[in-house]
C-alpha cells in the first residue's frame, strides 16, 4: 500500500494541519485596516467548500462516534482472537499410571510442541486413583497400560483435553510400541518420531492470496464507506437547497465548484478515516502480536484503496445529482434505495466469493463494471485471479464511466438544486430545456 | 471605483408566462434604491437573474459598462428572498466563510465578521449556532453574511419582512450608511412607509415591465396636484365627490387627499369644504410613495 497510503495520509496530515491553521486564525483575528477585501492569500473557493466540508464532518458528532466504534470493532477483531489464542494454550496434566520411562517423557515433550501447549506429568499409584482424579479433574488425562485415558470424549464440550496434544501424545506412544516390537533401541525410537513430514511442494509457482478474513473485512469497509460518504453528499446537497443556502453560495460560486468542493472535502474525511483504520489496524496488530493481517498482501491494500476512491468518484456523482432534486428529508430514502441496490449486489456477491474462494464467470465479468468493480476488483486480486493489466482495464473503464456520470450529474445539479418545491423529476430538467 | 448596475431589456419566460418582459433599470452607486412591485412582478427574478441564479431569454446586465460576470459577482452582496444558511453553523463561521469565498483571507474575514456582527447588533451571539436564533437576528446575520467581504453592489430582496421596529432601523441605517460610503443598494419591500424613509430612488415594475423609475423626491413631487383637507367631525370625503375633475386618492384618520385636474380651481374645492364643515387643514402635498404606487400600477 506504499504508495496509495503515502499519498493519503500525506493528503490527511495537509487537511488537518490546514484546518488547525484556519482554526487558529479564527479564534485570535487580527483588527482589519478597513472594511473590504482582504489581501493576505485568499484561498481557492473549492478549497474553502472542502475545508467547511472537512470541519463541520469531522466536528459532528456521527463521525466521531462512527469512528470510534469502528476503531474499537477493528480493535476487538485483532485483539479477541489473539486472547482466544493464549486462553488455549493449556496447561496439560498427564497422570502416569507406574513406572515413567524416559521414552514417556520424549513423548510429552513432543506432544507439547506439536500442541504449543504446556504440560506437567504427575505419578499415579494405581489406575483405580487415576481414573478417581480424572473424574475430579485433578488430571486431564492418564497414560496406562499403552493407553491414554480421558474423563470424556476428546472434543466433548466438557473435556478439558486439547485434542492436539491427545493425538500427538497418542501417536508418539503407538509409534514407540511399535519399535519396541521391531527391536529399536530408545533412541532411534525418538529419531524415528522427530522426523517429521516430508515437504510438499508446487510445480508452478502460484500468485499471493490475501486471508479470507482481511479481504472480507476489506469488502466491508469499502461497502461501509461508499454508502456512508455518497449518502453524507447526498443528504448535504439536499440540506443546501432546503435551507436555501445555496442561493447564497451560487451567488459567488460556480455549481461545479460548490459540487467538487463538497465531494473533494467529504472524500477527504472518507480517505482519512480509512487511512486512520488501517494505520491503527497495523499498530494493533504489531502491539499484540497478532497474525490475523499476516497473510494480507499489498497488492490487495493497493487494490482496496484505489478502488476505494474509484468507488466513491463513480458513485458521489450520482448521490450528489439525486440530493439536488430533493427538497426534504423524507425524499432521501427513496433516492438512495435505487443507487444502493447496485452497491449491495456488488457487496454480497463480493464478500460470497471472498468466503468461498471460488470466482464464477459472472462474477469476474462484473469486476469491469463501475457499479460492481469496487467491491470485485480487489476479491479477484486478493484471490490472486486478476492480472495487474485487468486491474488497470477495469479502472480506465471506471475513470471514462466516472467523467461522463460527472458532466451528467454536475448538468442536473445545476438545473435542478435552485428549483424549490416538490421534488424535481427528470423529465421536468429535460422539459425546461435544462435552464436554471 | 464608482460604477453603475445597469439592467437592460431583461426577458425571462416560464413557459406562456413572461416573468420579466423587456426590464430595464439603473441602480446608481451611493443611492439606496427601492424595487417595488406587487406579488409576482418579476423582482425576486430580476435579483436572481443579477446573480446568474436564473437563466434569461434576453437582455444584458452590466456593471460599470461592462458585463456582470463572476469576478464583478465576487463584489456584490445578496441577501435573497428565503434566507439562506447553514443551520447547524456558528454564526462567526458561517460569515467568515462567505467572507472567505468572496476573496477574503481568513484574517480578514473573521475581523470583518466579528465588525459587522457587532455592528448589526448579534455579536454576543457569534458563536452560537444560526438555528438557535430568532428569525429577526437570523436576518440580521443573513445582512452580515451579504456585507461582509465590503460589496460594491448590494442587492437584498425583502430585508425588512418580519423585522421589528428596532431591526428596521438597524438594517435601515446599515443601508444609508453603505450608500454614504458610495455602494449602490438595491432592495425589494412591500413596505413602502420604509421605503419612502430610506431610498433616495425607486425602481417600480408590473408583470416584468417597468412602470416607473426614478428619485424619490422627483416622482413625489411629480404627478397631478392634490390637497390635504381635514374638516372637523367630517370622516369622509364625500363632500368632494360632486366636484368635476376632482378624485378621492385615500382618507385616513380623518384627512383627505384629493386628485385635482388641471381644470380644477381650488377656490372651488375650499369653499365645497368650509360648506362641509369647518376646515381644520387645507394644503398642497406631494404625493406619497404610496400614491405613486398605486397610480404607477393603476
Amino acid at each position: 500500500m506504499s504508495a496509495a497510503g503515502d499519498g493519503a495520509i500525506l493528503a490527511a496530515a495537509t487537511a488537518i494541519v490546514l484546518w488547525r491553521r484556519r482554526r487558529t486564525r479564527a479564534r485570535s483575528p487580527k483588527p482589519a485596516r478597513r472594511m473590504g477585501r482582504g489581501s493576505a492569500h485568499p484561498r481557492p473557493e473549492i478549497f474553502e467548500i472542502a475545508m467547511r466540508e472537512i470541519n463541520e464532518r469531522v466536528r459532528g458528532k456521527i463521525f466521531q462516534v462512527g469512528t470510534a466504534v469502528i476503531l474499537v470493532a477493528v480493535a476487538l477483531a485483532i485483539v479477541v482472537p489473539k486472547i482466544g489464542g493464549a486462553s488455549s494454550t493449556a496447561v496439560q496434566t498427564v497422570g502416569i499410571v507406574g513406572p515413567a520411562p524416559a521414552s514417556l517423557k520424549v513423548a510429552v515433550e513432543i506432544a507439547t510442541a506439536a500442541s504449543h501447549d504446556r504440560a506437567r506429568t504427575v505419578a499415579e499409584p494405581s489406575l483405580s486413583l487415576a481414573k478417581q482424579d480424572l473424574r475430579a479433574g485433578k488430571i486431564d488425562m492418564a497414560v496406562a497400560n499403552g493407553q491414554i485415558l480421558v474423563k470424556t470424549a476428546i472434543g466433548a464440550k466438557a473435556s478439558s483435553v486439547d485434542p492436539t496434544f491427545a493425538r500427538a501424545l497418542a501417536a508418539y506412544l503407538g509409534e514407540a510400541a511399535a519399535g519396541r516390537n521391531l527391536g529399536l533401541s530408545p533412541a532411534q525410537i525418538t529419531r524415528m518420531s522427530l522426523a517429521g513430514a516430508v515437504p510438499i511442494r508446487a510445480v508452478e509457482q502460484s500468485p499471493p492470496s490475501t486471508t479470507t478474513a482481511t479481504t472480507t473485512i476489506g469488502i466491508v469497509l469499502i461497502f461501509y464507506f461508499l454508502s456512508q460518504y455518497c449518502t453524507w453528499i447526498l443528504m448535504g446537497v439536499m440540506q443546501e437547497k432546503s435551507s436555501r443556502v445555496v442561493e447564497v453560495l451560487l451567488a459567488t460560486v460556480r455549481p461545479i465548484q460548490l459540487l467538487g468542493g463538497k465531494i473533494l472535502g467529504i472524500g477527504l474525511v472518507a480517505l482519512g478515516q480509512a487511512t486512520l483504520i488501517v494505520l491503527f489496524a497495523l499498530g494493533v496488530e504489531r502491539a499484540t502480536g497478532s497474525s490475523l493481517l499476516s497473510g494480507t498482501q499489498p497488492a490487495f491494500l493497493v487494490a482496496a484503496l484505489l478502488w476505494l476512491v474509484l468507488g466513491y468518484a463513480f458513485y458521489c456523482w450520482l448521490f450528489a445529482a439525486a440530493g439536488s432534486t430533493a427538497s426534504r428529508q423524507d425524499q432521501v430514502q427513496t433516492l438512495v434505495l435505487p443507487l444502493s441496490i447496485p452497491m449491495v449486489i456488488g457487496y454480497i456477491f463480493s464478500v460470497t466469493v471472498a468466503v468461498s474462494g471460488h470466482a464464477s464467470l459472472l462474477f469476474k465479468i462484473i469486476a469491469y463494471i463501475p457499479f460492481t468493480a469496487p467491491f470485485s476488483m480487489p476479491v479477484l486480486v486478493s484471490l490472486g485471479q486478476a492480472a495487474w493489466w485487468q486491474l488497470l482495464i477495469s479502472a480506465a473503464i471506471s475513470l471514462a464511466t466516472t467523467a461522463f456520470t460527472a458532466f451528467a450529474a454536475a448538468s442536473i445539479y445545476r438545473r435542478a438544486v435552485l428549483k424549490t418545491g416538490e421534488r424535481v423529476r427528470l423529465r421536468q430538467l429535460v422539459g425546461e430545456g435544462g435552464r436554471a | 471605483m464608482i460604477r453603475t448596475l445597469e439592467v437592460d431589456g431583461l426577458r425571462r419566460n416560464y413557459g406562456e408566462r413572461a416573468a420579466l418582459d423587456g426590464l430595464s433599470f439603473q441602480v446608481k452607486p451611493g443611492t439606496v434604491t427601492g424595487f417595488l412591485g406587487p406579488n409576482g412582478a418579476g423582482k425576486t427574478t430580476t435579483m436572481r437573474a443579477i446573480f446568474g441564479l436564473t437563466d434569461l431569454d434576453g437582455g444584458t446586465i452590466s456593471w460599470g459598462g461592462l458585463p456582470v460576470g463572476r469576478a464583478e459577482r465576487r463584489r456584490f452582496g445578496y441577501m435573497p428572498e428565503e434566507r439562506g444558511l447553514y443551520p447547524g453553523m456558528r454564526v462567526d463561521e458561517q460569515v467568515q466563510y462567505l467572507g472567505r469565498l468572496h476573496g477574503l483571507s481568513a484574517a480578514s474575514a473573521a475581523a470583518a465578521a466579528q465588525r459587522w456582527l457587532e455592528r448589526l447588533e448579534i455579536g454576543s451571539s457569534s458563536g452560537a449556532k444560526v438555528e438557535t436564533l430568532s428569525h429577526g437576528n437570523q436576518q440580521r446575520v443573513q445582512l452580515a453574511a451579504a456585507l461582509v467581504h465590503g460589496p460594491e453592489l448590494l442587492v437584498l430582496d425583502e430585508p425588512l419582512s418580519g423585522l421589528d421596529p428596532l431591526g428596521i432601523e438597524t438594517i435601515g441605517s446599515v443601508l444609508t450608511d453603505r450608500a454614504r460610503d458610495g455602494c449602490g443598494v438595491l432592495f425589494s419591500s412591500h413596505q413602502l412607509d420604509q421605503v419612502e424613509e430610506l431610498c433616495d430612488e425607486v425602481v417600480i415594475i408590473d408583470h416584468g415591465r417597468l412602470v416607473a423609475a426614478g428619485s424619490v423626491d422627483g416622482l413625489e413631487s411629480a404627478g397631478q396636484r392634490r390637497l390635504a383637507v381635514r374638516i372637523d367631525g367630517v370622516r369622509s370625503a364625500e363632500w368632494a365627490a360632486g366636484i368635476a375633475g376632482v378624485t378621492v386618492s385615500e382618507t385616513a384618520r380623518g384627512v383627505s387627499r384629493l386628485v385635482l385636474a388641471d381644470s380644477v380651481d381650488s377656490d372651488e374645492v375650499l369653499r365645497a369644504a368650509i360648506q362641509a364643515g369647518t376646515v381644520t387643514h387645507f394644503s398642497y402635498e406631494r404625493r406619497k410613495l404610496s400614491e405613486v404606487f398605486r397610480e404607477a400600477l393603476a
